[in-house]
């Protein structure tokens, strides 16, 4: 990693700079109370000082709702099948520490095992640009140690209030500094400012949870159904949980026949864990037929499972699904439930 | 991205995929002879088109493939047919889904997308040499464990006595009845049969499969298991496996769960911490009590 500084009034060039180079998408006030991540014209209008935006940036741009996988035409004694792998050079500017977090837990889902390159071309193309955004109310993302990333970036910017600390993830983001504008190697007392901007910026995340003992309190309560009964009472089964989840990834494959009856593709659409049709297969039998399996299910995914397989859970704290649930489901105070249910 | 990460993409790529295809499309083969099993069951003899992609389609018994029914949608199935056979490969299939449904309508000569095979957990033919096998199936259960059934047979001197547990519902339900029947006619292997419903003229048992494993006469310490059926079917089975003291390590399940994508990304098919799809289909019964929603 090298380190940067930048002065103030230089990030208005090296983004202009940018606008003219590349595809760039970043955060905009679109209405009075919400931001989104959308295709930018100008600096202006950047708006940096955005808390949450309802769907995670990573997320709209390399696993949309909708996503086209192949083409294939039906001709007459063949059938012709084109992989649709897109690749344009993108850039995702001003992105959340903890959605930068749940971009690494997507790259880590979408390389395992078999390399979904429908996903991951259009990762390799982009070009990530951090920030210490300030954390909304019901973010968590300090508890679950994703207020901080190392990787997964190719710069990130922090606001040192004189001055930008850049840190350069990529050779990609060094060729950006080195081209796009005039930043000088970062010296021991930026790195002594950046240190204590982080002790202040961790403060500001007002919700404690302590995952500490859950791992084991979790298989204590699995059959305790008047519990999960008790958590899952008021759910809906409507998945916005899982809309603006940055790291949930479940989808359905579906074929599609065009109107010519010639052509058609196979496409991916985002499913939720928490539609009732979810563990349905063929006959009718189906895996997860009440809310409270469902609820249990999403939970061990969010705060268990990975933490087997990737080392770290899934969660990233950033609390969209606390604000997206119309039954107000809380998933940090679910977790206290679940562990004072433990004693523990 | 950072550099870091794609060499290592690039690595990954050469071991497993090819950095330019996409994991999600099919190769296309064509249905080259069909049968009808029973009302509901046809048998499908499929051949890829490319020679180089079908020289390349090995698969171990246990492991299934995904079919496209182009414009339809695509459905997970396993691999009934005998891993030695190169040319093409058969499927067994009930009439019970959209894939299903197209599926049965179409004749031969009809082209089909296959992706696959998939599935790193398979029966274990190989660890099976010089032990006993028992195959329990139970109605449709019996498509996954033909593979392994036909493997076996045709290194018979290799493993100690085999012995075929199959429960159906009626005798005009009985999968591959022809090959079944004949089958009992060897001395190198005992078929127990058994339905819920008999006709006049059945002589065989009847009731579920649960109700014959008390027979079994192997050792647990030289005796492996395959279990294949529907859902319910494991939890009895499993009890009297248990009541016969066979060692969870060595019996074998196959969970079928909805594979939708087939290679560990949609997560339909998680069951804990695995996926069906990439982890399984076939478990271990000492897997599968560390899984609570297994069974």
């Amino acid at each position: 990693m090298l380190y940067k500084v930048l002065s103030k009034e230089k990030l208005g060039e090296l983004v202009t700079n940018l606008l003219s180079n590349y595809e760039f998408y970043g955060p905009k006030k679109i209405d009075k109370v919400t931001h989104d991540f959308v295709l930018i014209e100008n600096f202006s209008d950047i708006d940096l000082s955005y808390k949450k935006t309802t769907i995670p940036p990573s997320k709209k741009l390399l696993f949309p709702s909708y996503e086209n996988l192949i083409n294939y035409k039906l001709n007459k004694d063949n059938v012709e099948v084109l992989p649709n792998l897109e690749s344009k050079k993108r850039i995702l500017f001003g992105v959340a520490p903890w959605d930068i977090n749940g971009m690494n837990f997507l790259d880590k889902i979408f390389s395992i095992d078999y390399l979904d390159n429908n996903y991951l071309m259009k990762r390799k193309n982009l070009i990530v640009i951090g920030f210490d955004v300030e954390p909304s109310d019901n973010n968590f993302a300090a508890a679950v140690n994703a207020e901080y990333t190392n990787k997964g970036f190719d710069l990130y910017i922090t606001d040192l209030k004189d001055r930008y600390f850049i840190r350069v993830g990529s050779a990609t983001g060094n060729f950006i500094i080195n081209n796009f504008t005039t930043a000088v190697d970062a010296k021991l007392k930026d790195f002594e400012d950046y240190n204590r901007f982080l002790d202040v910026y961790r403060k500001k995340f007002k919700v404690k949870i302590n995952l500490d003992k859950f791992y084991d309190s979790f298989e204590a309560v699995y059959s305790n159904n008047e519990l999960w009964d008790k958590l899952a009472k008021n759910c809906f089964s409507c998945g916005s949980c899982n809309l603006v989840c940055p790291t949930c990834f479940c989808f359905n494959v579906k074929d599609e026949l065009m109107l010519n009856l010639k052509e058609g593709i196979k496409k991916r659409e985002w499913d939720s864990c928490m539609i009732s049709d979810y563990g349905l297969v063929a006959g009718g039998h189906n895996f997860r037929p009440t809310n409270s399996n469902r609820l249990k299910q999403r939970y061990r995914c969010k705060l268990k499972t990975f933490a087997e397989k990737f080392e770290s859970i899934s969660c990233v704290g950033c609390g969209r699904c606390v604000d997206a649930c119309l039954a107000k489901i809380n998933i940090y105070e679910d977790v206290n439930t679940i562990k004072k249910e433990v004693g523990v | 991205m950072s550099i870091e990460i794609k060499e290592k993409m690039v690595k990954d790529v050469s071991d497993k995929h090819n950095k330019e295809k996409s994991i999600y499309a099919p190769q296309v083969a064509t249905i080259i002879k069909i049968n009808t099993m029973t009302d509901t069951e046809k048998q499908f003899f499929i051949k890829l088109d490319d020679p180089i992609q079908r020289e390349n389609f090995n698969f171990l018994p246990g492991q299934f493939i995904e079919l496209t029914v182009f414009g339809i949608g695509e459905a997970p199935f396993s691999i009934p047919s005998s891993p030695s056979n190169k040319e093409y490969f058969e499927l067994c299939v009930r009439k019970i889904g959209s894939v299903s449904n197209a599926l049965h309508k179409m004749q031969v000569g009809d082209k089909v997308g296959i992706r696959g095979p998939f599935g790193n957990g398979y029966f274990p033919f190989d660890k099976m040499i010089g032990n006993n096998v028992v195959i329990i199936a139970g109605g449709l259960g019996m498509a996954p464990v033909r593979s392994l059934l036909l493997k076996i047979l045709e290194d018979r001197s290799k493993y100690k006595g085999v012995t075929l547990i199959y429960g159906c519902v009626d005798p005009n339900n009985i999968l591959y009845k022809d090959e079944i029947f004949e089958l009992r006619k060897r001395d190198d292997i005992d078929v127990k049969l058994t339905v819920d419903r008999p006709d006049s003229t059945w002589k065989d048992s009847v009731g579920v499969c649960t109700s014959l494993i008390p027979q079994l006469e192997y050792l647990p310490e030289d005796t492996y298991i395959v279990v294949c059926g529907p859902p319910v079917m494991y939890k009895f089975v499993i009890v009297e496996l248990n009541e016969k003291k066979y060692l969870p390590e060595r019996v074998f399940l196959s969970l079928e769960r909805r594979m939708e994508c087939g290679v560990g990304k949609c997560n339909h098919c998680h069951i804990g911490n695995k996926l069906s799809c990439v982890d399984g289909p076939v478990f271990s019964l000492w897997e599968i009590m560390n899984l609570k929603e297994a069974i």
